[in-house]
């Protein structure tokens, strides 16, 4: 036993001298340096690009799921089309997020490797496990949807979409995953009363550092942003099959696929806002100091080009709506109540004050939201007041107008200075103007330019019920529109996903793990619009190179009615 | 002919916009708005001329080919230098400002973490040295049951503290206290309560229990129920000892009963 036991220390003694001996001769890892654009913006770039991507397979399957059912429902073989040729961009598109992906993963982990170890430990099932698998899972589910499209026709096509929402569910099940620990980084998992975020963090569960503060808003924010992403893509697709149409019924049926792409596209974007609004909320909840950082310091102008973005994106899809609306014959037939007309009118002030005196979440504002948009209504149902009606071509003027107006509220800053605690008089709104910088106004622009689009969108829908629509005869413009829309919606997104990186400030992990390269500080907004920009290039370039190798308009079969 | 009307149409709506501008210009003048906002308003008249041209505008004739090509890449290069341009003209944050601060606040920290480091491989080495010897000794001696003494790890000390007072001042800069509370006739914004008497309301301690737990006093009146409570709960993890000790000293100065600072109440 003796001798055993002996021996035993003599092997451990070797053991640990020949370890030693390998530490003393490892030869250090040389340090990544990225020339031009520094560390931070390399993998800034790269998870921009690679998020764009995995936007659009995330997104276009939701969108083209739901036109097959369409389609099927409603026996009409363009849905069906439609919802195809998505899916075969989609397809393309796969390897290139699985490439963004993986070169995204490899950047990080050579710029920043000890933050990447750290992060992958915390989440090691969800990376090493659960991501793989539901990736594999989504990756199977997707190619037997496409390449079973024309196998699983006419009794089995109700097994097909099936197959359809199965992708999705699979697909929105994974962005939730990965929003787990994308979510961590800006909100780690707070701490209990008395409790250090560090202690809190090292003895969490995987749970508990998953469902962290901006989890589900992250996840919300970002699955309608994949439709309102998908849609308006449908809507690029569709501008450029039409641009390469020779014949008047190619034409029909992508003027009529830009059409389908842009209701969903802005049907979903009509939700943003406020899915834009709860994760600021959650954000700000979690952290006070967020909300001026984001709103009043260093990504106060960052918001004053979402501003700009958003309106417009606004003044695009209207316009689209606008030169719809003109090929439709028998449009001038077409009116809406006059007090629709005018509660649009004075929407921004009635909301903006209303707001003011009894500020969301209580119920008084709620009464004045209703009675705004529910008492024109009813006073254009009564007899003898019914008859006060306008022209769907000056509703819309009208609503152009207060769209105009409405983002020029959104706009206004409290100062047009880069962080509001230097403004001065020179460049401060007066003290009796000041109500226009704040939540209330903003709301209340933000609502107008809603109620406005969902006014367009149910006068264009009364328009084709009581018009016929001779489809393919839009005006060429409208394809300008819907390549406009895809590239800004893109851009928009990029800039908030900065906007939401950068509320981290000089963390890698918000109020954890700090970030103590020399990079880590707020980039100026031009700068960070060069990148957008260029990000926003390269995907579209892509993105147009896929859409013009996949399809061919003269393979069309089916005739647009 | 349609081509004449357009025209026509687009000098009467550039004309109606710079007139509707110039009274936006006036009324903004006459109600003390400054220049830059002044400048917005007119082109926010243009924007709106621009989309009322656009409305009536005739019917783009269709592009095939080439001419579709370059019109695509021409329409591309375009937004794309609107949104460049955009962006740089709004006025810019200077990074160099932010990057000081930040590199004040890592400093320590980095300084710790390299230290810890450091301090974590000599131990390690120590512990291998000594594991060597133990091992040594008990090889020579072939006795058994060595024991040895894990050297434990320490964090450097804090550095001497200066003018405490001055550091409290730069931690409220750096902590950037300024962006919720008013102080000096500065910053604040209404989302949290004037400081400049705070320091004859609260005794050292409870400033310092305040930062640490800070749902443990509240000002009394200030702003709604619901909003209450927003300061966060992030100090005790990010500043050091000396940190919260300057800062308190610094808060504890401020004794200027001429500004209305609302009382703090001990919470239970």
């Amino acid at each position: 036993m003796k001798t055993l036991h002996r021996s035993m220390w003599m092997v451990l003694g070797l053991l640990i001298g020949g370890a030693a001996l390998a530490y003393g001769q490892e030869v250090p890892a040389p340090q990544v340096d990225f020339p031009y654009t520094g560390n931070r913006t390399a993998v800034w770039v790269v998870a921009n690009l690679h998020i764009l991507f995995a936007a659009f397979i995330l997104g276009a399957p939701i969108f083209a799921v739901v036109a097959e059912w369409l389609g099927y429902k409603n026996n009409d073989p363009k849905y069906d089309r439609l919802a195809k040729e998505v899916i075969k961009v989609t397809v393309i598109l796969y390897s290139m997020t699985a490439l963004t992906g993986g070169l995204f993963l490899f950047v990080l982990l050579g710029t920043y490797p000890d933050f990447s170890t750290w992060l992958i430990q915390h989440f090691f099932l969800v990376f090493a496990v659960i991501y793989p698998l539901l990736f594999i899972l989504e990756t199977i589910i997707l190619y037997t949807y496409f390449y079973s499209w024309d196998s699983m026709k006419g009794r089995l096509k109700g097994r097909h979409i099936a197959l359809g929402i199965l992708l999705n569910i699979v697909g929105t099940v994974t962005l939730f995953v990965i929003d787990g620990p994308t979510a961590f980084m800006n909100t780690p998992a707070k701490a209990a009363e008395g409790v250090s975020l560090v202690e809190f963090v090292s003895n969490a569960g995987l749970w508990d550092k998953m469902a962290n503060y901006s989890w589900m808003p992250l996840n919300l924010h970002r699955l309608v942003g994949n439709v309102t992403f998908g849609g308006f893509i449908a809507g690029l697709i569709a501008a450029y099959m039409f641009m390469r149409s020779k014949t008047d019924e190619e034409r029909s049926y992508y003027d009529w696929m830009g059409f389908v792409g842009n209701m969903i596209g802005v049907g979903a974007l009509l939700l943003l806002p406020f899915m834009g609004y709860l994760l600021a909320y959650e954000l700000c909840d979690y952290d006070a100091s967020i909300c001026p950082y984001m709103m009043a310091d260093q990504l106060s102008m960052f918001f004053e080009m979402q501003g700009a973005m958003i309106g417009l994106i606004f003044l695009a899809s209207n316009y689209y709506i606008w030169l719809s609306l003109k090929r439709i014959e028998g449009v001038d037939q077409i009116r809406m109540s006059g007090y629709v007309a005018l509660s649009v009118l004075f929407m921004p002030a009635i909301m903006g004050m209303a707001w003011k005196m009894f500020p969301p979440p209580e119920w008084q504002s709620l009464i004045f939201l209703a009675a705004t948009v529910l008492v024109p209504v009813m006073l254009g149902k009564i007899p003898g007041l019914k008859n006060f009606t306008v022209s769907a071509f000056t509703m819309i003027k009208i609503g152009f107008l207060m769209i105009v107006v409405a983002d020029a509220i959104w706009m206004t800053p409290h100062g047009f200075v880069a962080t509001q605690g230097l403004a001065t008089h020179e460049v401060e709104l007066p003290e009796w103007a000041q109500e226009l910088a704040l939540m209330p106004a903003k709301n209340a622009a933000a609502f107008t330019l809603v109620f406005l689009t969902i006014v367009n969108y149910i006068m264009y829908n009364r328009a084709i019920k009581r018009g016929t629509i001779i489809w393919g005869k839009i005006d060429f413009a409208s394809q300008f529109v819907l390549i406009f829309l895809a590239f800004s919606a893109i851009w928009t997104m990029g800039l908030m996903g900065t906007v939401r990186s950068l509320t981290r400030k000089y963390f890698h992990v918000y109020n954890l793990v700090p970030d103590f390269t020399p990079e880590a500080f707020t980039p100026t907004l031009s700068y960070s619009a060069w990148w957008i920009t260029g990000v926003t290039i390269v995907f579209y370039a892509v993105v147009s190179f896929a859409i013009l190798v996949t399809l061919k308009p003269a393979s069309s079969k089916v005739e647009a009615h | 002919m349609a081509n004449q009307s357009f025209t026509k149409s687009v000098l009467k709506k550039t004309i109606i916009g710079i007139i509707i501008g110039g009274i936006l210009v006036v009324a903004a003048q006459q109600t003390h708005f400054p220049p830059i906002f002044q400048i917005m308003f007119f082109i926010y008249a243009m924007l709106g001329s621009l989309v009322f041209i656009l409305l009536d505008a005739p019917p783009m004739k269709r592009l095939e080919g080439v001419k579709a090509l370059g019109a695509l890449l021409v329409f591309y290069v375009l937004l794309s230098g609107l949104y460049i341009a955009g962006a740089s003209i709004l006025p810019q944050f200077d990074p160099a400002d932010e990057a000081g601060k930040i590199e004040k606040i890592l400093k320590i920290r980095k300084a710790r973490s390299e230290q810890g480091k450091a301090d974590e491989l000599i131990a390690r080495a120590k512990v291998l040295d000594e594991r060597a010897k133990a091992i040594t000794a008990q090889l020579s001696s072939l006795g058994a049951g060595a024991q040895v003494e894990v050297a434990s790890t320490s964090g450097a000390k804090a550095p001497a503290s200066g003018d405490i007072i001055a550091k409290g001042k730069e931690q409220w800069e750096l902590q950037e206290c300024y962006n919720c509370h008013k102080l000096f006739g500065s910053g604040g914004k209404k989302r949290g309560p004037v400081l400049d008497n705070i320091g004859s309301l609260m005794t050292p301690e409870a400033l310092r229990e305040k930062i640490l737990n800070p749902k443990s006093w509240m000002a009394e009146g200030f702003d709604k129920q619901y909003e209450k409570g927003k300061m966060p709960d992030k100090y005790r993890d990010l500043m050091f000892e000396e940190e919260i000790n300057a800062l308190v000293a610094f808060l504890s100065t401020l004794k200027d009963t001429s500004v209305e600072t609302p009382k703090p109440i001990k919470m239970n």
